[in-house]
This record gives C-alpha cells, sequence and structure tokens, in this order.
C-alpha cells in the first residue's frame, strides 16, 4: 500500500518492502513466492445476564512469506513490520523449505493462473467505528432483555458480540497483486436453560461480512426468539424421542450443517489428496466418484455471496474467486482447489486457499455452502409424509473422518402424522450414511437460510468465518434414532 | 535468551508507564514466542513452517470497569489510548474483583538444545523426527517452541517466565487400518517422540494382524487410552473451571463442593507446576503463585478453578488460574493405578479398547450428553486378548460424561504425555479402565458398514 491500515490508523507500509522481499525469496532458489500482510482489527463485548462484564480490544497484524524451493514448501511469518524483519522472514521461509526439501518426494509446484491485480473493499452501511462501544453494548442489551420465558427457567445467557476489519496485501513472483477490505460482524449467544429436574443450553451465532446492519439482516431478534421456543419445547413439551425407519424433514439450519460437514469438508481437494490425514482426516472422494444423490440435490460453495460470513472476491493466492459446484443434480462434481492441489491434479485452482491470519499458511478451504432451493413449501413437504420427522434446531453433531456418516441430535422436534406436524419430541438421533442422506431427498423447499460458522481445519488449527444453509428438504425412509 | 525477556520486560515497563496514572489498575503480559513445525502427510514430508509471535495483552480496571485487548507488535500507542477512551466509556462490570496481591515468582523451564537449535537457525531435527524413510505412511506433525513472557503489574510487580518444548503427533497408516499416538514435553525428549511413533506404529500393526469384525456395541467395559481419556477428560476438567459453571457450560453446575461425582480410581489434578509440561507457569495472570490442585480426588468433587474474579461471585478463594477475566487450565494431570499396560489389557477381560477418537460434541453441556466419533484402532478383547480389530471411523462412543467418570474402575501405572489437535491443554494421564454401564455406549455409525 502504499497503502495503511485504515482500521488500525498504522502508518503507511512501504510496499517496496514485499517486492523486496519477493527477490531476496528468489535469490535464494525459490522458484515461487508469495507474501502477504494480513490484519485483524476489532473490538468486542462480553454480556452475561444483561450486565456487561467487559470490553475488549483486538489487533494483530504481520506478514507471511510461503515459498516453494526445492520442490519443498515452507512458511514462516512475524508481526513485525519494518524492513529488516520482512527479509528475515523471507530466510526463515525458506530455511523451513530447506529442512524438508532433501526429503521431499513430490515436487510442489502451482497451477498456471491469470491471477488478480486488484484493490477491493466490502463498504458496510453501517460502520462500526460510527457506535462506540457503550451503543455496541445497548444492542446486545436490548436482545438480552428479550430472552425471556414464562414456561422455563433461563438459568443464564451469555452474549459475545465482536467486530472486525480483515485487511490483506497480497503479492506473488508470478504476478498476482491483491489489496482487499473486508469488516465482519458476528454475535455468539448461549441461552442455559431448566425446567425441573431437566436441564439444557442452546448456542447460536449470527454473523455476516459488512456492518452492523448485517445483526438486523440476518434477523438476530428472530433467532433468539426460536432458539427460546426450541428450549422450550425441548424442556416441557417434548416427549420421548421418536426411533424407526420413517420420513424425515429437516431445517435449513441442519441442512447446512450437514452440507458443509459431508459435502464441502470431503470436497477439499488437499482432504482428497491426503494432507489432513493426521487432523480434520480424509475423504470419500478420493474413491468415490459419480452420483452420490438424488436429482434434487445441487449444492455451491459461493464466496462472492454479497454480505455473507465466507465472502471474498479473490482468495489467498490471488485467485478469482467464483462459485463452486460441489453437486450437480445428485452427481459429484467439482472439488475445491488452491493452486498447489489445482496442479497437483492437472486442473486450475478455483480460488479456494484461504489462511486466517498472518501466522496461517494458506490451505483449501469452504466459503458459503447451500443446497440450491427447490420448489416446495414446508406444507407441501409435510403433507404427504405418513410416519415422520421434523428436526428443526439440533445441539449435537459430529461427522467420521472419512465423512462417510454423520449425526444430528434434534433441541427442537416433531412427529409427523398423515401429513400434520403433532406433538414435539426431545433428543431425536439422526445418525445417517452421506450417501442415504442425499439419495433419500426427495423434496427440496423453496425457502433459503444461511447460517454462520467457524470452521476447523489446519495445524496450527485455523478456524475461519463461513456461511452454511440451504432450504428445507425431505429424506424419505431413513432410520431414525 | 536473557536478552530476549529484557527486551520484553523494558516494553511492559513502557506500556504500564503510560497508563498508570490514566486507570486504577493495569497488568500488561508480552510474550515472545518463536516455533518451527515440520508437517508429513501420507508418507511424505508436506511443509515447513516458522513463527515469529510478539503477543501483548493488556488488562486494564477503571472504576470496576474492566478492558482486556491484545495485540501484536505493531502500533502500540493507538492502542493504548483508544485502550484508555474505551474502558471509560463502559459499565462497572459485576466480574469485577480488585487485582490481588502477588504471591508469584519468576519460573523457568528452558531445554538448551531446544534454544540453541533457534539459535543455529537449525530445525532438521524435526525432519528426522517424522522420516518418511523410516515410518513409512506417516501423517502427522512435530513442533519445537522457546518462549519468553513478562507480566507487569501496576502496583510494580514484575514476574517473568521463559519455557521451551516438543510435542507432536503421529498417525501411521497399515493399509486400512492405522494407529496415532502422540508426545509433549518441555525438553527436546526424543525418546518421547520415537517411543510415540512407535506406539502408533505397534497399534496400526496389531490391528492390521487381527480379523477385521466389529466388537459387540451397546454398553461395554472399555480400556481407554490416553488419547481418548486426554480428550473426554479435558472437558470434564473444563467443566470445573467456575467460569463454565457461572456461563452455563459446565456438567458440575448442580453439584456441591464434596460431592461424589466419579469412581475411587479417578483423580484428575490441575498441575501448572509440571515442570516436564509447557503449561509450566509459577504465576497466573494475576501475578498469583499457581499450585497443583485436586480438581476431583478419588471421584470427589473438590474445588472448581478459580481466579480473583470467580472466587469473589462464588465465595470462594482463587485457586492461581487466572486469566484476567475467566479462569484457564495450565496443564492436567490424571494420576495413575497401579496395572501394567499389559494388566490393564488382563483386566479388561471382555471389552474394547479405544485408542483415539475425534470430534467429539455435546447434546447438552449442562447434564453432559455427548457422542465422539472413534479413530484408528479399535480392538476388541476378549479373555484379556486382542481378538478382532476395526478402523475407529465405523463407530461411536454415545452416552454420559458423567456416567464415563463415574465408572472409572483402575488406571494404569504409567503415564503418557499427550497434546493433539483433539487435546488442547498438555495433559499427562494413564490409561483408564471402565465398567459397563447403561449411559455409556459404543454404536456402529451405520448397518451399511461392512
Amino acid at each position: 500500500m502504499s497503502g495503511s491500515n485504515a482500521a488500525l490508523g498504522n502508518e503507511a507500509l512501504d510496499l517496496d518492502i514485499f517486492f523486496e522481499a519477493l527477490d531476496k525469496a528468489l535469490q535464494l532458489g525459490s522458484t515461487y513466492a508469495e507474501v502477504r500482510y494480513h490484519s485483524h482489527v476489532g473490538e468486542g463485548v462480553l454480556l452475561i445476564n444483561d450486565n456487561l462484564a467487559g470490553g475488549d480490544i483486538n489487533v494483530e497484524a504481520g506478514v507471511a512469506v510461503r515459498v516453494v524451493y526445492k520442490g519443498a514448501l515452507g512458511f514462516a511469518s512475524t508481526d513485525k513490520l519494518d524492513r529488516n524483519s520482512v527479509i528475515k522472514t523471507v530466510e526463515r521461509a525458506v530455511a523451513s523449505a530447506r529442512a524438508i526439501s532433501h526429503k521431499t518426494k513430490d515436487a510442489i509446484s502451482l497451477s498456471e493462473e491469470k491471477l488478480g491485480r486488484v484493490s477491493y473493499s466490502l463498504k458496510p452501511r453501517e460502520k462500526f467505528s460510527d457506535l462506540s462501544i457503550e451503543d455496541k453494548a445497548n444492542i446486545l442489551k436490548e436482545y438480552s432483555k428479550n430472552v425471556t420465558s414464562e414456561k422455563i427457567k433461563i438459568a443464564s445467557k451469555t452474549f459475545r458480540y465482536s467486530d472486525d476489519v480483515e485487511e490483506k496485501i497480497i503479492v506473488t513472483s508470478d504476478g498476482g497483486y491483491i489489496e482487499s477490505a473486508i469488516p465482519r460482524v458476528s454475535v455468539f449467544y448461549n441461552i442455559a436453560a431448566s425446567s425441573g429436574d431437566r436441564r439444557a443450553n442452546k448456542w447460536g451465532h449470527i454473523a455476516g461480512s459488512g456492518g452492523l446492519e448485517v445483526l438486523k439482516l440476518q434477523d438476530l431478534a428472530e433467532s433468539l426468539s426460536s432458539d427460546v421456543h426450541s428450549l422450550e419445547v425441548n424442556l416441557v413439551d417434548s416427549e420421548p424421542p421418536v426411533k424407526g425407519v420413517m420420513d424425515v424433514i429437516l431445517s435449513p439450519e441442519i441442512v447446512g450443517l450437514a452440507l458443509h460437514e459431508s459435502i464441502g469438508h470431503p470436497s477439499e481437494a488437499d482432504r482428497v489428496l491426503g494432507r489432513e490425514a493426521a487432523q480434520a482426516g480424509l475423504s470419500y472422494r478420493e474413491w468415490i466418484s459419480g452420483r452420490i444423490g438424488s436429482e434434487h440435490v445441487t449444492v455451491a460453495d459461493d464466496p462472492t455471496i454479497p454480505n455473507s460470513y465466507g465472502y471474498y472476491l479473490f482468495d489467498d493466492e490471488a485467485v478469482p474467486a467464483r462459485e463452486r459446484i460441489l453437486i450437480k443434480e445428485g452427481i459429484l462434481h467439482e472439488l475445491l482447489h488452491s493452486r498447489i492441489t489445482a496442479a497437483r491434479m492437472g486442473v486450475s485452482s478455483n480460488g479456494a486457499a484461504r489462511a486466517m491470519n498472518h501466522r496461517s499458511e494458506p490451505i483449501v478451504r469452504m466459503a458459503n455452502t447451500y443446497l440450491k432451493p427447490g420448489d416446495m413449501s414446508l406444507e407441501e413437504l409435510v403433507e404427504d409424509v405418513k410416519e415422520g420427522v421434523y428436526i428443526k434446531t439440533y445441539m449435537e453433531w459430529n461427522i467420521d473422518e472419512y465423512r462417510l456418516v454423520s449425526r444430528y441430535v434434534g433441541l427442537e422436534a416433531y412427529r409427523i402424522r398423515n401429513g400434520r406436524l403433532e406433538s414435539p419430541v426431545r433428543d431425536v438421533v439422526l445418525q445417517i450414511p452421506t450417501a442415504d442422506f442425499y439419495t433419500k431427498i426427495d423434496g427440496v423447499g423453496k425457502d433459503l437460510s444461511l447460517y454462520a460458522g467457524i470452521c476447523g481445519k489446519g495445524e496450527p488449527p485455523q478456524p475461519l468465518p463461513v456461511w452454511m444453509g440451504g432450504p428445507h428438504v425431505r429424506l424419505r425412509e431413513v432410520r431414525v434414532g | 535468551m536473557k536478552s530476549n525477556v529484557g527486551e520484553l520486560e523494558d516494553l511492559a515497563t513502557q506500556i504500564i508507564d503510560a497508563l498508570r496514572v490514566k486507570v486504577d489498575e493495569a497488568a500488561v503480559k508480552i510474550s515472545r514466542t518463536d516455533t518451527v513445525m515440520i508437517k508429513a502427510a501420507r508418507g511424505k514430508l508436506t511443509v515447513g513452517q516458522s513463527f515469529e509471535d510478539y503477543e501483548v495483552n493488556l488488562y486494564l480496571a477503571k472504576d470496576r470497569k474492566i478492558l482486556v485487548t491484545s495485540f501484536g507488535a505493531s502500533s502500540r500507542s493507538q492502542i493504548l489510548e483508544k485502550a484508555v477512551r474505551m474502558v471509560d466509556s463502559l459499565e462497572p462490570s459485576p466480574f469485577y474483583a480488585e487485582l490481588p496481591t502477588p504471591t508469584g515468582k519468576s519460573g523457568e523451564v528452558l531445554d538448551k538444545r531446544i534454544v540453541d537449535s533457534f539459535e543455529g537457525g537449525d530445525y532438521s531435527i524435526l525432519a528426522q523426527v517424522l522420516s518418511p524413510d523410516e515410518w513409512g505412511d506417516l501423517s502427522g506433525m512435530a513442533e519445537m517452541a522457546v518462549q519468553t513472557e513478562a507480566l507487569l503489574l501496576s502496583n510494580g510487580t514484575l514476574l517473568t517466565s521463559a519455557r521451551t518444548w516438543f510435542d507432536g503427533y503421529a498417525r501411521i497408516f497399515k493399509g486400512e487400518v492405522s494407529g496415532q499416538w502422540s508426545w509433549v514435553s518441555t525438553r527436546l525428549d526424543l525418546d518421547l517422540s520415537s517411543q510415540a511413533l512407535e506406539k502408533a506404529r505397534e497399534l496400526a500393526e496389531i490391528c492390521a494382524s487381527l480379523p477385521k469384525e466389529y466388537p459387540p456395541t451397546g454398553p461395554s467395559r472399555l480400556l481407554l487410552s490416553p488419547m481418548v481419556s486426554g480428550n473426554l477428560l479435558e472437558i470434564v476438567a473444563s467443566s470445573t473451571l467456575a467460569s463454565s459453571v457461572l456461563l452455563g457450560f459446565s456438567m458440575f453446575r448442580q453439584d456441591e463442593i464434596g460431592e461424589k461425582v466419579a469412581g475411587d480410581a479417578l483423580t484428575i489434578r490441575s498441575t501448572p507446576l509440571d515442570e516436564e509440561l509447557p503449561g509450566y507457569s509459577t504465576y497466573d495472570d494475576e501475578g498469583i503463585q499457581t499450585r497443583n490442585i485436586d480438581v476431583i480426588k478419588d471421584g470427589i468433587l473438590k474445588t472448581f478453578l478459580h481466579n480473583t474474579k470467580t472466587a469473589r461471585i462464588m465465595k470462594a478463594e482463587t485457586t492461581g488460574n487466572a486469566g484476567w477475566v475467566f479462569p484457564k487450565l495450565f496443564n492436567l494431570e490424571i494420576l495413575t493405578g497401579s496395572m501394567r499396560d499389559g494388566e490393564l489389557m488382563d483386566a479388561l477381560e471382555d471389552g474394547v479398547y479405544l485408542t483415539n477418537n475425534w470430534y467429539t460434541r455435546l447434546q447438552n453441556y449442562l447434564e453432559g450428553r455427548f457422542s465422539t466419533v472413534l479413530r484408528d484402532a479399535v480392538i476388541h478383547v476378549s479373555g484379556g486378548k486382542p481378538k478382532s480389530c476395526i478402523p475407529g471411523y465405523k463407530l461411536r462412543l454415545e452416552g454420559s460424561l458423567r456416567g464415563l467418570i463415574a465408572g472409572v474402575v483402575e488406571a494404569g501405572m504409567t503415564q503418557n504425555n499427550i497434546m493433539w489437535w483433539e487435546v488442547g491443554t498438555p495433559t499427562k494421564l494413564p490409561h483408564l479402565l471402565i465398567v459397563a454401564r447403561d449411559d455409556i455406549s459404543l454404536r456402529k455409525a451405520s448397518d451399511n458398514h461392512s
């Protein structure tokens, strides 16, 4: 930049250092180098039981250097921005690659791409800086005060507000140059409740890119009201869980989670290549291809959705972002690629390389993963179910490392009989193979809701903002319980 | 390293001096950490990484209002000005308690070989640890780090620490099956890493040699490896943090101190003074001297873990586990029993040996209901002998964490130092034997798995 970190008020960074660093990396024998300035600047408040427990400011900024040296990948970071520190970081990146280069069996290369040379930013409608921390706390208080119930005892409620402006400058030795600034806002909450001897809690997360307007767009008030209702239903009204083979209707919240876990993660090409074998696991897409779902199932991952939590227009290798179709009408389609995985598989990158901060290497990640809507209303999905269950909200979920079988346990769920929603049932367990999940979808709603999440992957771990969602769906004859 | 500590002290002093007259209380903690990490995947070294981190953490209190900030090496002056402005605009916190009179002392646990590796810029030892030539189809990570830290309180108390650590984990495949193990130490203990790799290979080989048959599902006697117990008991230990109780994330929210919550064989100890583990610290963030303390002893809940703030609210004493707002874990230890590893297999008689797990999620934090997906070798034991083995991803363990700890009947006599992706707190622990209970079950991932 002649750039500056506007949110931080940093003095101008000298861009010449970045190009000098690239030159240094090449002089030291690297065949590829990239230098990334990466900062986060934000603040937050913590509200506990309607009381402001405290505030916080979070700032991190630094430089990441990644090189390919004698076919080996090296990465180094520093949070010092002066010339000497950046040049030393280049030397450490090369030294890190050198430490493994003699044992590297497959030389790393990057796919040839038309790299971006642009500067872009997302302009918030309601800037974080327009409100004081007190104002932000007061917004939370208004939401928190409305978390009440006459049916259950609210034992505790915790709200965590945070905002963040993420800025990057990415320069690559093969011509990429990206400057970006993306603001994000997030509210995470947990409500603990009881009724008699029974206790339960529900957490929720509302977040997106943009300014404070995101909280209204995402309708935090409705989310809280719905979650209190879920707790009331679970703790007071529900009957014991149902078991057996039956039709299942899932809400967009659960559909989004399912897609993220059982389609998105296994579609990460680095996972398919085994690079996450000791951490986040492997992928069934190593050996399964072709049809995995009914013709109703088309799944996309799209970083370019306005106001989305996983929003970006160029990835951290300077590749333009675009929608990726992971399943097309039931057929497994694209993988998510970085330039490194694309080169290994002989394809082009689709712009999925993301890094959490300056101390993270770019790896293959999802952005906003969702099921394309169909043409049915929820009422139409329900009306020809003879015996089934509708699962609206969940608490527990997990999936095996190959992403073959996932599990979701409902917090709020209802029996369906003869086309009508009936009595609520608690803790319904849906443990289902991925292929069953998608092949048994015979109805897809025309609604579409997207939910915020923090996706985990990498070592050191890189939690990243994503959205996930879809419409309501109906699965025929699956085992419940 | 001494010059490095001095640099941190100087910076901390400048920050406190700049704040002293503007707030009632201030504390600053500055750390410098150098880390190198080598990763391997499916028999190949994949990346070498090197991180240089300066982190400044700041606590301000004014008129009972609380603000914490974290920032890196740059932009100090802007942050300080903003922090002072911001704390003014907050409200008195119900969590506020005056910073206590510090009782802690400075301390360090440094391995010169790790320090020398950084000064020499030679990280090749990590590539040797994870050598695919020696270990075959290996995936994993090895890292070492050196960290110096200075904590300065506005009353003038300065505490410093320095630590090194060497940790990692390895997963070794033999065809479809695998074994995984981890290690962590404050020393460059190459025996520890090679034992972990040997253990991973041994589990993979044992599993590969056995028939691929499911163990019985439903309630079963269980032998939990330190990898599995490390993951599940970290959640249990986190439930004893007073903040978890106050915020509604604790399965002990309804329990009183002194209640029986686990089997007699289970003792969970918070061990900040364990010099072998990198959470080692002689003081907490409030400057209070840390101490090793039994959280659950012989199955009885002995204390919640506190800082001064949660202690005030819950009418208790700080346990020296302070973070500035909420208490935290440093290290954990699960005390040993009397059985050798081989004897534990005999004691299991007919049951299932779980060697690794991941993706533990709670349906209900307040009741501790959970499920976790198994990983790597799951060995069915019959008559004290391995009978069959199946890859863990085909099974889940589900039920009640309270039930699980109530079912601990025996602990092994050998401890392992565990820290990896699914065990964030450095933990020293043995194998644990769990009796069959109705509230803990093994479940097939799918009836469709062969």
